[in-house]
């Protein structure tokens, strides 16, 4: 049995019921890495059905502006709009594999429900989806698009009526249904293995960003960088440059209205460890141990914990993980539309906002590679309302 | 001095009877009356008192008890004021066994060596902790260990344990939490499939009583089982019969009294 652990973060923080389906599920997943056809097979929907290579973009307008070098790995142009699909893909061959006939998911901002819905279309499954109450109302689009896709959205009311909670019933749901359904994780959270896991089917970006950045560079880059929410894309980002120790390693997590206000998403910045989820890690909490509700404009960075090996990564100095604000990331999603025609996910453009401050100690012999997580329409509404100074909607 | 559930459970056995366990979660109505509550089942003859701490995310947890929990969260309810009603409590000379159902985060907030203290101060003799599997628990354990009159902490078993009941249930003590169903807490009776097998392989294995739970109401619900377990463990049920009747001591101390009658009939 692999390491439950990265460092002292991670682990299975689960009921007695899931262990063994905790362990079911690690020895499929390690036989399925280790198949040749099971890559085959993923490779070929994410080239055939994601859209895959994405573009590694250099943002000439942008790098000029700031004084260096920035790139841009374009999971904006996945097929469903961001990076969550590649992790789907994998889970939902995996799951097949197992002979599961059924997944469910959670989902805050629906991106990773949209994604599941669509993987279980494409394979034929039933998809039970769980969404806050709150999330429902806030992400009505998201919500028609995984109907459309013949997912049942299953509201979820209790706690904050959020990504969290979803969560929590999702895990619930699970422990009675293991025996023919599948959890798809969205994010780098949950028990062991999920974190591994959902490195392994997001690693592709960065295997794809090193190679495309080495043809055009001859070298590698001097940064990579990622929002961190749970820590999926970053995850997937980071993977295959952290043995490369010259490559400085940035996530950026959502401050929100200031990491002063309180009122954040910051688990590296001010949280403590803590379990939740299936998981220890750096987790927001209030004086008595109770889980402390998040607060970013962007909903896919909306959650109080973060992935298990991000925790590690800073804990051991690997990485350096900071944090953006609501205005800082909606000014640099502005710059992004009009300097470069791409209109980002609210949580790129927290990587975004930092790439411009990061640049500034930069020259222009040096480079950033950044992850554009997703693509914004579905922020649409929040940006309008935003920018047109009624508050947003988050 | 010997932990009190299992002298307890000794002694209900030496008698040839089954053993009852209610869970209320902690706090409610309120600290007084929860404090009350406990006092009153002691009266009944409750054999062990399981108080929930209520904790944000309680994904071990159905309806009923996720509901009390934030209720009781939101009138201010902490592990703290918990361990203070437990002082008090027994400070009463209420000796009734107490066992904390509670999630792993609110121990490691505390503090896992500050946590076992206060148990110990304060008189906590088990603790139940959903999201502490097997496999975790030597962090915890290696510390109940080194400290005398630490509670016990209890090995929970559900019908997908299969082959790992033998390792759960190696060095378990005080009793085994017998989980009846699959899922979550306060589901209906609904028992997992062959439950009576279930029950039977647990019960061949363990040295120490097996006491069911999850989703049982009336003495009714454990005739069927009567003979291969030791006693059972209400919950969700519980907590409605408490709110439906204002948190009353004496509709407490009916229920209890009828059940271990009915039981043990």
């Amino acid at each position: 049995m692999s390491d439950r652990y990265y460092g002292e973060f991670g682990g299975q923080y689960v009921a007695e019921t899931l262990m063994n389906t905790l362990a079911e599920l690690e020895k499929a997943f390690e036989e399925a890495i280790a198949d040749p056809k099971f890559w085959e097979e993923y490779h070929y929907y994410l080239r055939e059905y994601v859209g895959r290579e994405t573009p590694l973009y250099y943002a000439k307008r942008l790098s000029e502006k700031y004084g260096t070098k920035i790139y841009l790995k374009r999971e904006d142009l996945n097929h469903t709009g961001a990076h969550k699909i590649n992790n789907v893909i994998g889970q939902i061959l995996l799951a097949k594999r197992m002979g599961k006939t059924k997944v469910i998911a959670e989902t805050g901002a629906g991106q990773h429900g949209v994604a599941t819905a669509t993987g279980a279309a494409l394979f034929d499954m039933e998809c039970k989806v769980y969404m806050g109450s709150e999330d429902i109302e806030r992400q009505h689009l998201n919500v028609m698009r995984m109907e459309m896709l013949g997912a049942k959205v299953v509201s979820v009311e209790s706690g904050s009526n959020t990504l969290k909670d979803a969560t929590n019933e999702a895990i619930r749901t699970w422990a009675k249904e293991a025996e023919d359904t599948f959890y798809v994780i969205g994010s780098a959270v949950g028990p062991h293995p999920y974190p591994r896991m959902v490195k392994e089917f997001q690693k592709c970006i960065s295997v794809e960003a090193k190679k495309q950045f080495m043809e055009k560079e001859g070298r590698l880059p001097e940064v990579v960088m990622a929002c961190v929410g749970g820590g999926s894309n970053s995850i997937g980002m980071f993977a295959d440059f952290i043995d490369d120790k010259e490559v400085e390693l940035i996530g950026v997590e959502a401050a929100g209205m200031g990491i002063e206000s309180g009122k954040h998403a910051s688990a590296m910045a001010l949280g403590r460890p803590g379990t939740l989820h299936g998981m220890r890690s750096y987790l927001l909490q209030d004086e008595d141990g109770n889980v402390q509700l998040a607060h970013s404009i962007s909903a896919g960075l909306d959650y109080p914990g973060v992935g298990p090996e991000h925790a590690y990564l800073r804990d051991s100095g690997r990485a350096t993980y900071v944090s953006i604000t609501d205005d800082e990331a909606m000014e640099a999603l502005a710059e992004l539309c009009k300097l470069e025609g791409i209109i980002p996910a609210i949580e790129s453009a927290h990587a975004l906002a930092y790439a411009f401050k990061k640049a500034q100690t930069m020259t222009m012999d040096q480079a950033i590679v950044l992850c554009l997580s997703g693509r914004g329409d579905k922020d649409v509404h929040t940006i309008e309302s935003y920018f047109s100074g009624n508050g947003y909607l988050n | 001095m010997a932990n009190r559930i299992e002298e307890r459970l000794q002694q209900v056995k030496e008698r040839g009877d089954k053993a009852f366990i209610t869970y209320m979660t902690a706090g409610l109505p309120d600290m007084q009356g929860c404090a009350d509550l406990v006092k009153a089942l002691d009266e009944a003859q409750i054999d062990v008192v399981e108080l929930g701490i209520p904790f944000s995310d309680p994904v071990a947890d159905g309806p009923v008890i996720q509901a009390a929990s934030y209720k009781s969260i939101r009138q201010g309810t902490n592990l703290r004021k918990v361990f203070d009603m437990v002082a008090d409590i027994r400070a009463d000379g209420c000796q009734v066994p107490l066992v904390f159902m509670m999630y792993f985060n609110t121990i490691t907030y505390y503090g896992v060596e500050a946590f076992v203290d206060r148990c110990v101060e304060v008189g906590v003799d088990g603790l139940i902790i959903p999201d502490l599997p097997y496999e975790e628990q030597k962090q915890l354990q290696d510390v109940l260990d080194r400290k005398a009159d630490a509670p016990i902490l209890i090995q929970l078993v559900t019908p997908v344990s299969g082959e790992r009941i033998p390792m759960l249930l190696e060095k378990a003590r005080g009793f085994v939490y017998c989980v009846s169903s699959m899922g979550v807490t306060g589901q209906a009776a609904d028992f997992h499939r062959n439950v009576l097998d279930y029950l039977e392989q647990v019960k061949s294995v363990s040295k120490i009583p097996v006491m069911m739970g999850f989703g049982i109401r009336t003495a009714k619900d454990v005739l069927p089982m009567k003979h291969t377990i030791d006693g059972c463990i209400v919950g969700s049920h519980f907590i409605n019969l408490m709110e439906e009747n204002g948190y009353s001591t004496d509709a407490a101390k009916e229920y209890v009294r009828t059940f271990k009658a009915e039981m043990n009939a």
